[in-house]
């Protein structure tokens, strides 16, 4: 088979995405489907259709769960195998949040934390979230990112703060979802170097907490982030990113609580 | 993320928070998908064990590994079904469980060949999956079964219906997108 045309390929597509081929036409698809999104969508298609065939499962086995989370780095959380909670138990911690939240707006340190930016300690989960970072970097560039992007930003529920650079000219969106699942927009920044990247922050009373690299010349970044925030900003920082920011933000914004905190910050 | 936000969230949410490192969406992640994976794997493998060992495998990579799945090629239940098909079919066609194959390959024979997968399926999925399968060829049906459900290769299956490799490698892929077609028709799986 050193010959192999495009159409043997396609013939061979039903069968590889139910694993029926022998390893070396499986090398020969794999190799083809790295430079075809053609044929890669159409593989996609055929595993689509057979997991609907599979769909044949019930309960969730619960053996199992217990070996896989010996696995994990940290301890297992319990996990209920029963079908959803119910609506009242979800509305009920919605409503108690938001009355911390509240509280938490109240408080005289948030007013304090946003007049400074430098000098933060930096959030404990940094480490993790900057290895990911790149990942998520490279799903930024997809289209489905922006399309989950917008819906956000019309969520009548999501948290949206503009992001302004300080002459005012360029502007970045950031939404969240009450899940803490957010995106920023950011393809109005400027491309950097090689060398550099932009660093996605979220500003807490005490620490400014990496969100992510955005790369260099972003697009679409997804994040995930609970917890109130008093503002987000975006840095520009060498390729890698850093653990802590000395860097004066490019554009920065603040969400209504941070916001609600410098109208109360006394003025100086 | 709470627990309730957690139950709420998408799939490709979840994902993203397991790349995270939140436990808690890797939970929810297996609550919904772990079933079906458990079905795929013990219906190809047959022997509790190894299938619940390729359960395990298919959540391990999932959390060491979440920038794998591509919510843009498809469902998370889709790449997780895939994963545990091409990991059973590893195993299936492996040295160490050629025997537990050939024992099974006997018990199927006894009981009418292929007329067990059909049976077997037939129980599994649900209606309207049964109603599409009913809309391909015979030739078409038997070989995506013993394909994915057997676990065997276009070869295999050939040399099983006594047919032409190049005639059943055509019926699997006509076979998929008439069943696809169906579907949508049916209502089930995005056009």
């Amino acid at each position: 088979m050193s010959q192999t045309s495009h159409q043997d390929i396609q013939e061979l597509l039903g069968a590889f995405a139910l694993d029926a081929v022998d390893d070396d036409e499986r090398d020969l698809v794999e190799a083809h489907l790295a430079g075809c999104p053609r044929c890669r969508a159409e593989v996609a298609t055929h595993r689509e259709t057979a997991a609907l065939l599979a769909h044949g499962g019930d309960r969730a086995p619960e053996g199992i769960w217990a070996r896989i989370t010996e696995n994990l780095e940290e301890a297992p959380p319990a996990i209920d195998l029963a079908p959803m909670s119910s609506l009242e138990t979800a509305r009920h911690r919605r409503s108690r949040r938001s009355i911390s939240l509240r509280a938490a707006a109240a408080m005289g340190a948030v007013a304090a934390a946003v007049t400074a930016f430098f000098g933060w300690r930096i959030g404990v989960q940094d480490q993790r979230l900057d290895r990911v970072a790149a990942e998520f970097h490279e799903l930024a560039a997809k289209d489905g990112l922006r399309r989950a992007a917008t819906a956000a930003l019309s969520a009548p529920d999501a948290e949206q703060v503009r992001l302004a650079s300080f002459d005012g000219r360029t502007g970045v969106h950031v939404v969240r979802l009450p899940n803490g699942t957010g995106f920023a927009v950011a393809d109005g920044l400027a491309a950097l170097p090689a060398d550099r990247t932009y660093q996605l922050w979220a500003l807490r009373e005490d620490a400014k907490i990496s969100l992510g690299l955005l790369g260099r010349d972003p697009d679409v970044a997804p994040f995930q982030m609970v917890g109130p925030v008093l503002g987000f900003a975006i840095t520009d920082e060498v390729a890698g990113g850093v653990k802590e920011t000395g860097q004066s933000p490019v554009v920065l914004g603040f969400t209504e609580l941070g916001q609600k905190g410098q109208d109360t910050r006394p003025t100086a | 993320m709470s627990i309730d936000d957690i139950r709420n969230a998408s799939d490709a949410t979840l994902v993203v928070s397991i790349g995270r490192y939140h436990q808690e969406a890797l939970a929810e992640a297996y609550r919904r998908h772990a079933g079906a994976v458990f079905a795929l794997s013990r219906r190809l493998l047959v022997e509790r064990a190894l299938a619940e060992e390729v359960v395990q495998e298919v959540f391990l990579r999932l959390w060491h590994h979440p920038e794998k799945f591509d919510p843009d090629r498809g469902s998370l239940r889709s790449y997780l079904l895939a994963q545990t098909h091409g990991r059973a079919v590893d195993l299936l066609r492996s040295e160490v469980s050629r025997r537990a194959r050939e024992q099974r390959d006997a018990a199927a024979t006894a009981e009418g060949g292929y007329d067990l997968e059909h049976a077997v399926v037939d129980l599994a999925v649900a209606e309207e999956v049964r109603a599409a399968l009913e809309s391909l060829s015979p030739g078409e049906r038997r070989a995506i079964e013993l394909a994915y459900f057997g676990g065997h290769t276009y070869r295999e299956v050939a040399s099983l219906l006594d047919e032409p490799e190049g005639t059943v490698k055509s019926r699997i892929r006509t076979g998929l997108r008439r069943l696809r077609g169906a579907l949508i028709d049916a209502g089930i799986g995005a056009p």
